[in-house]
């Protein structure tokens, strides 16, 4: 299975001085002492978020 | 971001008058009574608007106005102001003219129109503030600087250093806390909900038909250990037992409250009697003590705690309603800007027609035509092509012309209705304000949400109290939290905690009130015990001993072998379980991503408070001269200084020099930690006067070097730095207390510093 963490994008995102940025740093940070269950939930939680910045950017362009 | 000109039209002593400025270091140099304040005053007057307009209104003149021209990366703001009508009129323009956006309308000093409210998130967009307060707190310092006290300042300034939107955060988090409170009424981050929501009805559901018996004989046949509906139903009976136990508590303390209210209010009434049906509840019978004497160091104790916590010491019963009316507007609000974004995007999509490409074709086909008319051969073919390809030209682009017209109809009918929606929303937001400051409560969105933590802070402080006092004085009433707890009361009941804590005339009206509430959670506790009983008879029902699992389903378990039973097994996870398990699994994730974005929003936060405190910390050193060079914001945003490399000294224990120098080091380093293209102009109207000759000249120097990457505006009548000036070719704009001259451009560009020599 293809993980969201891991990626290019989220390696990316990471390297990012914002608040999306912290966030996936704490996220990564996160999944490197979490067994899978945990990792998948990350992984969701991640992914939800990432959405609705994504809404919160296009509504500022 | 630069301030390019300030354009006075009729503006206190000025009439028709445009003072300019430069990138860098700008020195407005006079005497008294020259005008400078009134200049350095005329950029807040002008973009916030003033109630202060008598000291600028010109004398025996019914007219003051000011303009303000903005420079920054790619484009230019021009805001102008009548001071007397508040009319105002801002337009942003890119390289090439083209208005971006504009406003145009009434935005008063405190108004709270809905064109007030356009015209500050406009400025919000372009410069990052729309206070005055916040204004004067980090772009302006005048004789009286203005501290960075005070928690709503303290917010606004927090979201400035970290050069977020944060209100943008908050309003994510807003919609995952109200997609999870849509799901569950549980809440991990405070008290539950009162109304149960979907998974508490599934549940509900489930449990009735657990009652049926069908679905757990199928799962025990499959494991004999448990299932999950059996490991939700120990769940449940141990989560309603823990809620029971603490609520029979909760009760004694209510009756013991009771009585204590009914001694104090000296009234000689039937004593209260639970209802019958509590019986079951177990109450012991509670021993009253007398009333003592109610022990004021407590109750003094809770009410700095309560002013420390920066809560008034009664709230108004009002307030929850009034919070989540604001919430619930906040919601709608956001909910209506993906629309707004969406309907934006599809307006940018529709395509231009390239009448450029099309009128340089037609010229061609005429030139063509010309000269296949001139031409002996093929003319008729010719001069038939071009008219044909004319033609074509011509009634493609119209069918373009009146698609796209089309699309825009569509798109402002969708935007009318969008808008108009938006007005309802804003037009109860502005009677929800109304509301609020009838109520005395700010009215602010960023202020409510405030408040909301601060009423939960509220609610801690007082059950503190209560528990306080409960364990040292039985008989103290603490019963009252009995009350407060009581889901249906829980709210309008603290004001009732409140107003027996620091008044004590109670009505008989509150105690029938209390008494009817008691009764209420009376009746509550005792459906939570007998659901427990049900939940219980349950849970043995199904789980019964692998004989009597056999014996329940012969058929299944012994005739049709291990696959039927698994199907069986499938089938019974009926779609309620599916969908309970499907809420969990979102719930969970909801609240992992709740919590994961306040504390990335909070630790984002914290580092650039970190880098500020770093920055203003050594701009602090350099003018003190290596003295002091460590400062600390604390969260409400109020410096401090290291003194002797040990302890932390609040900065009003210093003297006023090192105020302002502090304050000075602070915005200076605000303006170099925020760098999003919208800072304003740094504007220093006579800041160092309380500095002695070595502070003020380390400062000078750093003053200097601040501007270099923006610009500081400089007003001072001190003719030292008109000198220094000159050496190091700042720009002077002089005043001289009859006129001003500001024409920086009529003798090329040393013409500010001239009249020095």
């Amino acid at each position: 299975m293809t993980r969201l963490l891991g990626s290019a994008h989220i390696e990316t995102l990471a390297r990012e001085e914002s608040v999306r940025g912290v966030l996936v740093r704490t996220v990564i940070k996160q999944s490197e002492f979490a067994d899978e269950q945990e990792l998948q939930l990350l992984e969701d939680a991640l992914q939800l978020l990432l959405k609705r910045f994504q809404a919160m950017d296009g509504e500022a362009s | 971001m630069i301030l390019r000109s300030i354009e006075l039209e009729s503006f206190g002593r000025f009439r028709g008058q445009t003072v300019e400025f430069r990138r860098g270091l700008n020195l407005v140099i006079g005497p008294n009574e020259a005008g400078k304040s009134t200049i350095a005053e005329a950029v807040p007057a002008v973009l916030f608007g003033t109630d202060r307009l008598e000291r600028f209104k010109p004398w025996g003149r019914n007219v003051c106005s000011a303009s303000l021209f903005f420079e920054g990366r790619g484009h230019t703001v021009e805001v102008k102001r009548n001071l007397l009508t508040d009319d105002v009129e801002l337009v942003e323009k890119d390289d090439l003219y083209h208005v971006r956006s504009q406003f145009s309308g009434k935005a008063p000093f405190r108004g709270r129109s809905a064109s007030c409210r356009e015209y500050r998130e406009l400025l919000e967009k372009l410069i990052g503030v729309a206070d005055e307060r916040l204004f004067r707190a980090t772009y302006f310092f005048g004789h009286h600087p203005q501290s960075w006290s005070g928690d709503e300042l303290a917010l606004k300034l927090r979201t400035l250093v970290s050069g977020t939107a944060e209100a943008d955060y908050a309003e994510i988090l807003d919609t995952l806390l109200e997609e999870h409170f849509q799901l569950t009424r549980s809440s991990p981050w405070g008290r539950d909900k009162q109304r149960d929501r979907e998974y508490e009805t599934v549940c509900q559901q489930l449990s009735e038909q657990g009652d049926e018996g069908a679905v757990p004989v199928f799962v025990e046949i499959d494991n004999p250990a448990r299932d999950d509906s059996q490991v939700a139903l120990d769940e449940e009976i141990s989560a309603l037992t823990g809620e029971l136990e603490f609520e029979r508590q909760e009760y004694e303390k209510g009756q013991r409250y009771i009585e204590r209210f009914r001694q104090q209010a000296d009234i000689n009434e039937e004593k209260f009697e639970p209802p019958a049906k509590v019986e079951s509840v177990k109450v012991e019978p509670v021993k009253v003590e007398p009333v003592k004497e109610e022990r004021p160091g407590t109750k003094k104790t809770l009410a700095e705690k309560l002013t420390a916590a920066g809560l008034p010491p009664s709230l108004t019963p009002q307030l929850p309603e009034v919070l989540s009316a604001a919430a619930e507007i906040r919601q709608e609000l956001a909910a209506l800007q993906q629309p707004f974004s969406i309907l934006h995007g599809r307006e940018k999509k529709i395509p231009q027609i390239p009448w450029m490409v099309i009128g340089c074709l037609l010229v061609l086909f005429v030139t063509l035509s010309a000269v296949a008319f001139w031409q002996p051969f093929f003319k008729t073919p010719l001069l038939t092509v071009v008219g044909v390809c004319s033609v074509a030209l011509l009634a493609w682009a119209s069918w373009r012309q009146i698609n796209r017209n089309k699309m825009l109809e569509q798109c402002r009918k969708e935007r009318g209705l969008l808008e108009q929606k938006k007005g309802v929303a804003q037009q109860r937001q502005a009677e929800l304000s109304e509301r609020c400051d009838a109520l005395g409560l700010p009215s602010s969105a960023v202020d409510l949400v405030r408040l909301q933590k601060l009423v939960m802070t509220h609610r801690t402080l007082l059950d503190q109290y209560w528990s306080a006092t409960d364990s040292d004085d039985p008989g103290d009433g603490t019963g009252a939290e009995v009350v407060d707890r009581e889901p249906s009361s829980r709210d309008a009941t603290e004001s009732v905690v409140e107003k027996d804590l620091l008044k004590d005339d109670e009505a008989p009206e509150e105690l029938r009130q209390l008494e009817a509430r008691l009764a209420d959670f009376a009746a509550n506790l005792q459906e939570k015990e007998t659901r427990l009983q049900l939940l219980q008879a349950q849970l043995k029902s199904s789980m019964p001993s692998p004989g009597a699992a056999a014996e329940a389903a012969p058929g299944v378990a012994s005739q049709q072998g291990p696959l039927v039973q698994e199907i069986s097994v499938k089938s019974a996870i009926s779609p309620l379980q599916k969908r309970k398990n499907d809420l969990e699994d979102r719930i969970v994730v909801l609240r992992k991503s709740i919590n994961l974005l306040a504390d990335a929003v909070d630790e984002f936060s914290r580092s650039h408070l970190v880098t500020l405190n770093a920055e203003a910390g050594k701009m602090f050193g350099k003018i003190t001269g290596g003295r002091y060079t460590e400062i600390k914001l604390d969260e409400n945003m109020a410096p401090s200084i290291q003194v002797d490399g040990r302890r932390w000294t609040p900065v009003d224990h210093f003297s006023r020099g090192t105020v302002d120098a502090i304050y000075l080091a602070l915005r200076m380093a605000l303006a170099k930690v925020r760098d999003d293209g919208r800072s304003l102009p740094l504007m220093f109207d006579d800041p160092f006067v309380h500095l002695d000759q070595k502070r003020l000249a380390k400062t000078l120097n750093l003053v200097d070097l601040a501007s270099a990457d923006g610009q500081l505006i400089l007003f001072s009548h001190n003719l030292d730095l008109g000198k220094r000036a000159a050496r190091e070719r700042w720009h002077v704009v002089p005043l001289d207390g009859d006129a001003v001259n500001t024409t920086p451009d009529e003798g090329g560009e040393h013409a500010g510093q001239l009249h020095l020599l």
